[in-house]
């Protein structure tokens, strides 16, 4: 039914109502899905390690660490400063290993490598290891993620 | 209650009659290209032993991080007969998958997707994904170290989609790194969700394929001549059912004398061991994402390849759209192009072996 001077009929009105009122009540139910299927996970922003555990007192030794859910390599260098990478590919999120002989990373996943600065230097790498900051406090060695830039 | 009145009574109430009788008059056509007609319901029955042999397998596995690998253990191990219904699940669910590919190639190849079943071979492609689905997320279950790896690939892959990418790994994986969040979240895929999605397209499926009757490759239609026929009940399901038995024969054979085996414990920590390759129904994908270099025209070459491969599928997906030629017309362009993706696909996969 149309009054002579609306535009659009009551029908359409109710119509509209209706549809908008259950468009809002279907993402008011959605919204708060969405949000819970993705779990609050977030990268640590630093890990403390135990220095007397990680000496590493030769030039080229390195040692694995747990960052997050990720495996990190703290590695002695020769002029005696430690560096510290997120020891995950770049390419497709491969664990790396260290390969102390070559002073090469390696990923097996599909024969990607890094030299031991941990530059992308062969295989479908297409960016370099991803490296952590380190400070140095007594007992404790800090790693600490870097500012985006970095 | 007499036979005759027993009967009735359950007529009287979920009237089936209808149903039975269309069986009972249901024709299929007999010509050169009936064998085709055989594979679908091949993948049937392997569909069948893959929901039986996964309700056992249910009752021993446990989907958590520290328990998953032991329970898989236990299973091949202690459990009577669990080394051969780990199996069994393992190969038909190769074979089915072998056979959802032939039945997808050949209608391709016999023009069965035309009009009127164009719905048909969407919900066929539909289908192909889940029973892909299927593959990929049951091969995490074991969580040992090459599913653990071919996971973190498969997961990793979606991220180079634009826009939506990081979004789909990221819910995939239940987090930014395949961790035990994964393994529950494929569990709930494996045994739930997909289970509940492939019953649904599959009776829409057959649905059509009931309504439609066997589709009659081109020169039988252009004849318009009636073709010879197996009735369908008892006649064709007596045949088909010789090649059930035989499929089974064979299933058996391979699950017993190459039992599936069981790699070392995902570790997450550990560096990836050497020799990761996806399952062989996901080599071709994975030789093709290889083949693009590192960045095209200042793009990554994997968001190039990615991009090139959904446009694959999706006209693969719309096939019945591009070509909507009658029945009955040759298709020699399209029969071309089935044919290159077969050779592209088997080429692929082999040179991804070597
Ligand atoms: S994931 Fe490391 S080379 Fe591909």
């Amino acid at each position: 039914m149309k009054f002579k001077d609306s535009l659009i009929s009551r029908r359409k009105f109710l119509n509209g109502v209706l549809g908008g009122w259950l468009a809002a009540l279907g993402a008011t139910i959605i919204q708060p899905v969405i949000k819970f299927i993705f779990p609050p996970y977030q990268e640590p922003e630093e890990v403390i390690l135990p220095a007397a555990e990680y000496q590493l007192n030769q030039p080229n030794s390195f040692k694995v660490f747990r960052w997050g859910n990720k495996p990190g390599i703290l590695k002695r260098n020769d002029d005696g400063s430690l560096t510290a990478f997120v020891a995950v590919c770049t390419h497709l999120d491969c664990n790396v290993t260290y390969l102390p002989e070559q002073r090469k990373f390696y990923c097996a996943c599909h024969d990607g490598w890094y030299d031991e600065q941990g530059r992308n230097i062969a295989g479908p790498p297409p960016q370099p290891l991803r490296t952590l900051e380190i400070i140095e406090e007594g007992e404790n060695i800090i790693l600490r993620k870097r500012e985006k830039s970095a | 209650m007499p036979k005759q009145n027993w009967k009735e009574w359950w007529e009287e109430r979920l009237g089936l009659e209808s149903i039975f009788s269309f069986l009972r008059h249901k024709e299929v056509p007999r010509h050169k290209h009936t064998l085709w007609y055989y594979t679908g319901s091949a993948i049937l029955v392997f569909f069948v032993i893959q929901v039986l042999t996964g309700f056992l397998l249910l009752l021993y596995y446990k989907p958590t991080l520290d328990e998953a690998h032991q329970s898989i253990q236990r299973l091949i191990s202690e459990v009577p007969y669990g080394w051969l219904i780990r199996s069994i699940h393992h190969w038909s669910a190769t074979m089915m998958i072998a056979f959802v590919f032939i039945h997808l190639m050949s209608i391709w190849l016999l023009k069965s997707y035309r009009k009127p079943r164009e719905l048909t071979w969407m919900s066929g492609v539909f289908l192909l994904f889940i029973t892909l689905g299927f593959g990929f997320t049951g091969y995490l279950l074991p969580w040992d170290e090459l599913s653990l790896a071919a996971t973190k690939v498969g997961t990793d892959i979606p991220r180079a989609i634009p826009l939506v990418g990081p979004w789909i790994s990221e819910l995939l994986r239940g987090g930014a790194d395949v961790t035990g969040e994964t393994l529950t979240r494929f569990f709930g895929l494996h045994v739930s969700i997909l289970p509940m999605l492939i019953i649904f397209l599959l009776g829409f499926h057959l649905y059509l394929v009931q309504k439609q009757g066997m589709s009659v490759p081109f020169q039988g239609e252009l004849k318009k001549e009636k073709l010879p026929y197996h009735s369908f009940w008892p006649n064709f399901v007596l045949r088909e059912s010789i090649f059930w038995l035989i499929l089974f024969g064979i299933l058996i054979t391979i699950s017993v004398f190459f039992p599936r085996g069981l790699g070392n414990p995902a570790d997450l920590l550990a560096p990836t061991p050497p020799g990761i390759k996806p399952e062989w129904y996901f080599l071709f994908i994975f030789q093709t994402l290889k083949l693009f270099p590192a960045t095209i025209l200042g793009i990554s070459g994997e968001t190039f390849a990615i991009l090139f491969i959904l446009a694959g599928v999706i006209l693969f997906f719309f096939l019945p759209v591009i070509d909507n030629r009658p029945t009955g017309r040759k298709g020699q362009i399209i029969t071309w192009a089935g044919v290159t993706l077969i050779i592209y696909a088997l080429v692929m996969s082999i040179w991804s072996l070597l």
